[in-house]
């Protein structure tokens, strides 16, 4: 960057943060380094921000520290070691880091390829990270600022999800998005998020009147606001899956094209050879590969580092997200059939906010959903819940939504950049590493586009060094989708449990799963080794009870299909064992065995 | 689809089903259907090896499992049906009952009347709003007492407890003996939640520090629990910031409130009372459905299992009376209002012609001495005194006649008795 953009940014910077004292270094690409002490954590994002607005910046790489505040960092040397010992242990065309629905996405398309893929995963299964912890929007694509990177592929990527869904057998509802105004003042507000959405191209975004409103939106009139509404403005678009089901479909997808899994394989470094890489160093072992394609969440920044290239930083903003219980949607009129905004009035006083908060909407299996908020948090593996989060995920109490009705509450964590933007590009400086950084949301609905935009990417490279990559014959595109018994009728269940007896079993109570879909979860392409995973696959434990009841039964079944001791079996990550010992040791699984 | 017919169809083989099933068949009905989800019968009971059950149903302390054993064996040499490791799947207004086995496959059964007796569940670490990290080692009391006493496996050997109810109390005796430190019982009430009793046999016994009016307000732990940060409330039941303290343990076990069980029933479309969480009973024990009754903790939760088996009983024998066409369901109900002192009574409606009615009720705070009464009208009709009342025990009273005119029952405190 030139000086003189430079001393701007360095006056933009003094007018706001008078007491702040930093140093700044940029390179051609227009990233900017900043170095020095703020008050507190909120200072470090406020600045990081302030500077990615500015005139002629790409992106920030923000290592300014708060004095007394220990910001823990990721020690990867034991990992290193363990890797070298072990030497190298594959040698692949292409090495995915992180299974996220990024990664798992782009495993599926480059699985079209005759190319030797394997994905590496720091945690025990896919969708542990962002991916698990969203409230499963599909958006439309309206609310990304016009010309981002995120508004082009959030459009692209709802349109091709009826196509995902389609082919890998999981749920899509496009029910439809409507945010309305109560008063014809607001009106205006309106036509703005209106001409956003029509900017960024969006599918059948219209403003209606109150009338056609009711009609599609019966809940408006069922809540007393049949009269009230003026204006509404429509995205049919809008759609809802279960995000990790979506993960799971297409990471089966692409393993049953080839594609290995590694999971609890965390990525220490990635090595690079004059330029080029050349390989990622884990703790299973070295990996050699032609392409490493960064997709590892809030830890992107960190990879991208390792292969040379530090030029962006991911600051986790957690969100609480509160699950209701099904049967109380009902209840809760303010949950209509499409998904509902808040009234525009409440999206413009809530502006300041980085990312929405405190919303409402549902879940494709019917749960209510409430949240995300949203906090700065200087700790990547900071994912504690706390009562002030939980309290703006669930609307501050005002709009009758009973704290007794949540049966669970978690966290998630956004990988944000400073330019809040998607960052997808091959590096200029490690040649065949490609950055997917700073996949918050839209990054769900993004993901079909991603994968796109990313196979684009890797052909058009390979094309230009002369080693053009071939697609397969045998690419099998379809995942068929499991039996569900919970949504057949009785006669549909009856026909299911004659062909296949273990369907007639009842595992989880709460959500009625099956034995039968249990198994079918452990004998997929991608195996669920935890409790957890089980979980996500099949709902065994989501419901009311939390496990209470099923939790020992899975716990069995995942020891005797996978020839484990109980006490081996994780709740989700390694070392995370639900049992510690047998207090009945002769009784144990081995020894009764003998 | 199976397609069957049962005079009586009882939904859950614990203790509440075994006795009503059981009843239900020695007062004449002929075909009597056990449905149990489970791959035996017994219920909650089948893991509760401590003792103490039966003391006033058999003048004598057996263990869980033991005081269970009576009713199977009985059961079992009866002909009732008993379909085990099946799940009801829906229970319609007018009888019909949807359920599957790996054997049978899916069948229907149209009953003649139903009891429902499917129990309760525990409440989870979500619904008592435990903060912090979410690693393993956060387990319900019920789930440990499963692990420890059928699987035999320990989940920890550190441990929290989280409510002074009778279930924590007796799994901070059980993991004693099995060898778990359980560095101390926290209540957030101010009294304990648990039987007098289980106190003093499961913590006083054991040297367990019991400490009231403080809660965990946090987890920690990525992998497994490492910590989790206790402190005192204040009146409002607000922790107190200064108060607070980190107690290092791998296992936090809850014990935190039983809640029935009763998505069947509401699929079913019979009213829930929101201060039992169990169905609203009339005197027969009969839902808002005509012909569905329920019992046991289904219906409330009970401190003693002898009391669940006579609920059992009593809705075994209105069942009948249903079937026999001896309830008149177009007569109207009475309402019976909860007075002073009492937080729940069933059966909460009664109809005037009904005969002998047995009420089961908690108080909402102890006393040393009280009176109990029962007004019609504002005419006392029943008196009774009762000494060392608390919350966490159950009271028990029988009407002889109920008559016309609506009732209120209370708990008056007593200076002296």
């Amino acid at each position: 960057m030139d000086i003189e953009s430079i001393n701007k940014i360095k006056k933009t910077l003094k007018k706001n943060f008078p007491d702040v004292e930093l140093k700044m270094d940029s390179d051609e690409r227009g990233i900017l380094t900043l170095k020095g002490e703020c008050r507190d954590w909120d200072q470090v994002v406020q600045i990081g921000h302030l500077v990615a607005k500015q005139k002629g910046v790409k992106n920030v790489v923000n290592k300014l520290r708060v004095p007394g505040l220990d910001i823990p960092c990721k020690d990867y040397s034991d990992y290193i070691a363990m890797g070298n010992k072990l030497g190298v242990v594959d040698d692949v065309d292409v090495v995915i880091i992180g299974a996220g629905i990024s990664g798992c996405g782009i495993a599926r398309e480059l699985a079209k390829y005759k190319m030797n893929i394997l994905v590496v995963e720091m945690s025990d299964d896919v969708a542990t990270g962002a991916t698990k912890a969203n409230n499963g929007n599909i958006h439309p694509g309206h609310a990304a600022k016009p010309g981002t990177l995120k508004a082009k592929l959030n459009v692209e990527g709802n349109r091709m999800y009826t196509k995902w869904a389609e082919d890998l057998g999981f749920e899509l509802q496009r029910c439809g998005a409507m945010g309305f105004v109560t008063s014809n003042l607001l009106k205006p507000a309106l036509k703005v998020a209106y001409n956003q959405a029509v900017k960024n191209g969006v599918d059948g975004a219209a403003l209606i009147d109150g009338k056609t409103a009711c009609q599609i939106e019966p809940g408006l009139v069922k809540n007393g606001l049949g009269k009230a509404v003026k204006q509404a403005f429509w995205l049919p678009t809008m759609g809802l899956v279960e995000p990790f089901q979506v993960a799971v479909a297409l990471a089966e997808n692409a393993a049953s094209n080839g594609v290995r899994f590694w999971f609890n394989c965390t990525v220490a470094d990635v090595i690079t050879e004059s330029g080029k890489v050349s390989g990622v160093v884990t703790n299973k072992g070295i990996i050699k590969a032609k392409y490493v394609i960064n997709c590892a969440g809030v830890y992107a920044d960190e990879v991208s580092a390792m292969a040379g290239d530090e030029c962006y930083t991911i600051h986790p903003r957690k969100g609480v997200i509160a699950i209701l219980d099904k049967a109380k949607a009902p209840e809760y009129g303010a949950l209509c059939e499409h998904v509902t905004m808040e009234t525009i009035k409440l999206t413009l006083k809530n502006k300041k906010s980085q990312t929405k908060g405190g919303g409402m909407c549902r879940t494709p299996e019917g749960n209510v959903l409430m949240g995300p908020s949203a906090k700065e948090v200087p700790d990547k593996e900071d994912l504690a819940t706390d009562s002030e989060s939980l309290g703006y995920a669930m609307g501050r109490g005002d709009n009758g939504i009973q704290y007794s009705d949540i049966i669970r509450f978690f966290v998630g964590s956004r990988p944000a950049d400073y330019k809040e933007d998607f960052v997808i590009e091959m590096s200029p400086i490690s040649d065949g590493v490609i950055n997917v950084g700073g996949i918050q949301s839209p990054g769900l609905a993004s993901a079909p586009a991603i994968a796109k935009m990313v196979e684009g990417i890797v052909a058009q490279h390979a094309q230009d060094n002369g080693r053009p990559i071939e697609k397969k014959t045998d690419w099998q595109p379809i995942r068929k989708r499991k039996p569900q018994f919970r949504q057949l009728s009785h006669e549909e269940q009856g026909e299911l449990i004659k062909k296949n007896p273990s369907y007639g079993k009842v595992i989880c109570r709460c959500e009625c799963i099956t034995e039968g879909e249990i198994l079918d979860a452990i004998h997929s392409s991608v195996i669920p080794c935890s409790v957890d995973a089980i979980k996500r696959r099949t709902r065994a434990g989501m419901g009311r009870c939390q496990g209470g009841f099923c939790q020992p039964r899975v716990l069995e079944l995942l020891a005797r299909e996978c020839g484990k001791e109980w006490t081996d079996i994780n709740l989700n990550k390694e070392g995370s064992n639900i049992l510690v010992k047998s207090n009945r040791p002769v009784a144990s699984v081995k020894e009764a065995k003998k | 689809m199976i397609s069957v017919k049962a005079d009586i169809v009882v939904i859950g083989g614990g203790p509440a089903g075994l006795a009503a099933a059981l009843k239900a068949r020695q007062l004449g009905a002929e075909k009597v259907i056990l449905i149990e989800r489970d791959t035996e019968l017994g219920g909650i009971l089948q893991q509760c090896i401590h003792d103490g059950f039966g003391i006033h149903r058999f003048g004598k302390r057996l263990s869980g499992t033991e005081y269970a054993q009576e009713f199977i064996d009985q059961t079992e040499r009866s002909d009732i049906e008993i379909k085990l490791d099946t799940i009801v799947l829906d229970v319609t207004p007018d009888r019909m009952i949807y359920a599957c086995n790996s054997l049978e496959g899916m069948f229907e059964i149209q009953a003649g009347a139903i009891i429902l007796a499917m129990g309760c569940r525990e409440r989870t670490a979500s619904q008592v709003l435990i903060y912090g990290d979410r690693p393993t080692g956060v387990l319900t009391a019920g789930a440990v007492q499963r692990y420890i006493n059928m699987e035999g496996y320990l989940p920890g050997s550190r441990a929290v407890i989280l409510g002074s109810g009778d279930i924590g109390l007796i799994m901070a005796r059980r993991m004693t003996l099995e060898g778990i430190s359980v560095l101390g019982v926290y209540e957030a009430m101010d009294k304990p939640g648990g039987l007098t009793r289980n106190l003093v046999q499961c913590l006083d016994d054991f040297d367990i520090p019991l400490h009231l009016a403080t809660t965990v307000t946090k987890v920690h732990g990525h992998e497994r629990v490492e910590a989790v940060t206790i402190a005192k409330l204040d009146k409002n039941r607000k922790p107190i910031l200064e108060t607070q303290e980190r107690i290092e343990c791998d296992l936090l076990v809850l014990a935190v409130g039983l809640i029935p069980e009763n998505e069947l029933s509401r699929n079913a479309g019979i009213e829930i009372d929101p201060a039992t969480k169990g169905p609203v009973l009339d005197n027969t024990f009969m839902t808002s459905v005509p012909g569905i009754f329920a019992a046991g903790n289904v219906a409330v939760v009970f401190d003693l299992v002898d009391y669940v088996s006579l609920s059992g009983e009593i809705a075994a024998q209105g069942a009948m009376d249903f079937l026999n066409g001896k309830i008149d369901c177009d007569e109207p109900y009475q309402k019976v209002e909860t007075g002073e002192n009492v937080s729940f009574i069933v059966p909460q409606r009664v109809r005037p012609s009904a005969n002998k009615t047995t009420f089961f009720m908690r108080v909402k705070s102890s006393e040393k001495t009280a009176l109990l009464e029962c007004t019609a009208d504002g005419e006392s009709v029943l008196e009774k005194r009762c000494r060392y009342i608390a919350p966490p025990e159950m009271l028990t009273f029988d009407l002889s006649c109920c008559g016309s005119k609506p009732l209120e029952v209370s708990m008056k405190k007593e200076e002296k008795l």
